[in-house]
C-alpha cells in the first residue's frame, strides 16, 4: 500500500524549514485554523511519475514579506515583490523536496511557480493538508494528488 | 580556496554563503552560479576548488552540470545541496561523480562534514 504522508508529517517538514532558515523560535509557528485571505501568496512544486501531484504553501502577504526578510536577511520593508517570488518558491521547493522523499518514486520535481491568489490544479485532489500560523499570520501546506 | 555555490535562488545562494561563514569557511573565496550554464562559464574563467549545486535549475540541472564538467575532463569535487534527498538521489548523484549530498534545510555541521574530507 501506497504511503501517503500525513498532516503531522507536512507539519513537521515545514517546522524544519522555518526553525531552519525564518525563524530560529519555534513557537512563532503554531497549529491553528484560520481564514485565507484572497490576496494570498502561492507557491507550489509539481511531482511528475510514480506518484502526481503538487506541494503548495500558501500564506498571507504579510507572512510572505516577513518570509522574505527572513530569507534575505533585510528589513521587511525592503521587500521586493521580486524577493517574494524566490523566498516563496525556495521554501515550496525545499518543504515539496522533503515531502517527494517520503513518497514513491521515482518521481520528477518542478522548478516551483509562484503566484498571487489562488493557484487552480486541474484534475487534482488535496489529499492532505495542515492549517499554521506564523506571526498571527496564516500559513496553509498541503499535499494534492492526480486523480484517478 | 575558491568555492563555486550555483543555485538559482538568490535567497538560497545566500543561505548557503551564510552557512557555510558560520560553519567556519569565511576565510575561502564564495563565488556564485545561477545556474549550470553559468557555473560552467565561471568554471572555464577561474576554476574553483569545489562545486555546491542546487539539483533542479532552470537552463542547465545540477545533474547536467556535473556530466559536462567531467565530460570535458574537470575533476573539480562536486556536491549537491538539494531539497532532494531521498536514497535514489544520494545513489543517482554519487554514480555521476559527486562527493556528497547535503539536504536542505542544512546546518553548518552539515557543511563541515561534507567539505571538510574535501579541504583538507
Amino acid at each position: 500500500m501506497t504511503y501517503i504522508p500525513s498532516a503531522d508529517d507536512l507539519e513537521v517538514i515545514t517546522r524544519e524549514v522555518w526553525t531552519s532558515f525564518l525563524d530560529g523560535d519555534p513557537s512563532g509557528l503554531i497549529a491553528a485554523s484560520g481564514d485565507m485571505p484572497a490576496d494570498k501568496i502561492t507557491g507550489c512544486v509539481y511531482l511528475s511519475g510514480a506518484y502526481t501531484g503538487s506541494i503548495m504553501l500558501q500564506c498571507s502577504p504579510p507572512a510572505a514579506r516577513d518570509a522574505a526578510a527572513a530569507l534575505f536577511s533585510m528589513a521587511p520593508g525592503a521587500v521586493t515583490q521580486t524577493e517574494v517570488v524566490d523566498a516563496l518558491g525556495e521554501i515550496a521547493n525545499m518543504v515539496g523536496g522533503n515531502v517527494k522523499s517520503m513518497l514513491p518514486g521515482p518521481s520528477a520535481l518542478s522548478l516551483p511557480s509562484v503566484v498571487q491568489g489562488q493557484l487552480s490544479l486541474p484534475g487534482t485532489r488535496m489529499v492532505r493538508e495542515v492549517q499554521l500560523s506564523w506571526r498571527a499570520e496564516p500559513l496553509f501546506v498541503s499535499l494534492w494528488q492526480q486523480a484517478s | 580556496m575558491r568555492i563555486l555555490i550555483v543555485d538559482d535562488s538568490r535567497a538560497m545562494r545566500m543561505i548557503v554563503a551564510r552557512t557555510l561563514r558560520m560553519a567556519g569557511y569565511d576565510e575561502h573565496e564564495l563565488v556564485e552560479a545561477v545556474d549550470g550554464l553559468h557555473a560552467l562559464e565561471v568554471v572555464a574563467q577561474e576554476p574553483p576548488d569545489v562545486v555546491l549545486c542546487d539539483w533542479n535549475m532552470p537552463q542547465m540541472s545540477g545533474l547536467e552540470l556535473l556530466t559536462a564538467l567531467r565530460s570535458a575532463g574537470w575533476r573539480i569535487p562536486f556536491g549537491f545541496v538539494t531539497s532532494e534527498a531521498s536514497p535514489q538521489m544520494r545513489t543517482a548523484a554519487l554514480e555521476a561523480g559527486a562527493m556528497f549530498l547535503v539536504a536542505k534545510p542544512f546546518t553548518p555541521e552539515d557543511f563541515q562534514d561534507a567539505l571538510d574530507p574535501v579541504l583538507a
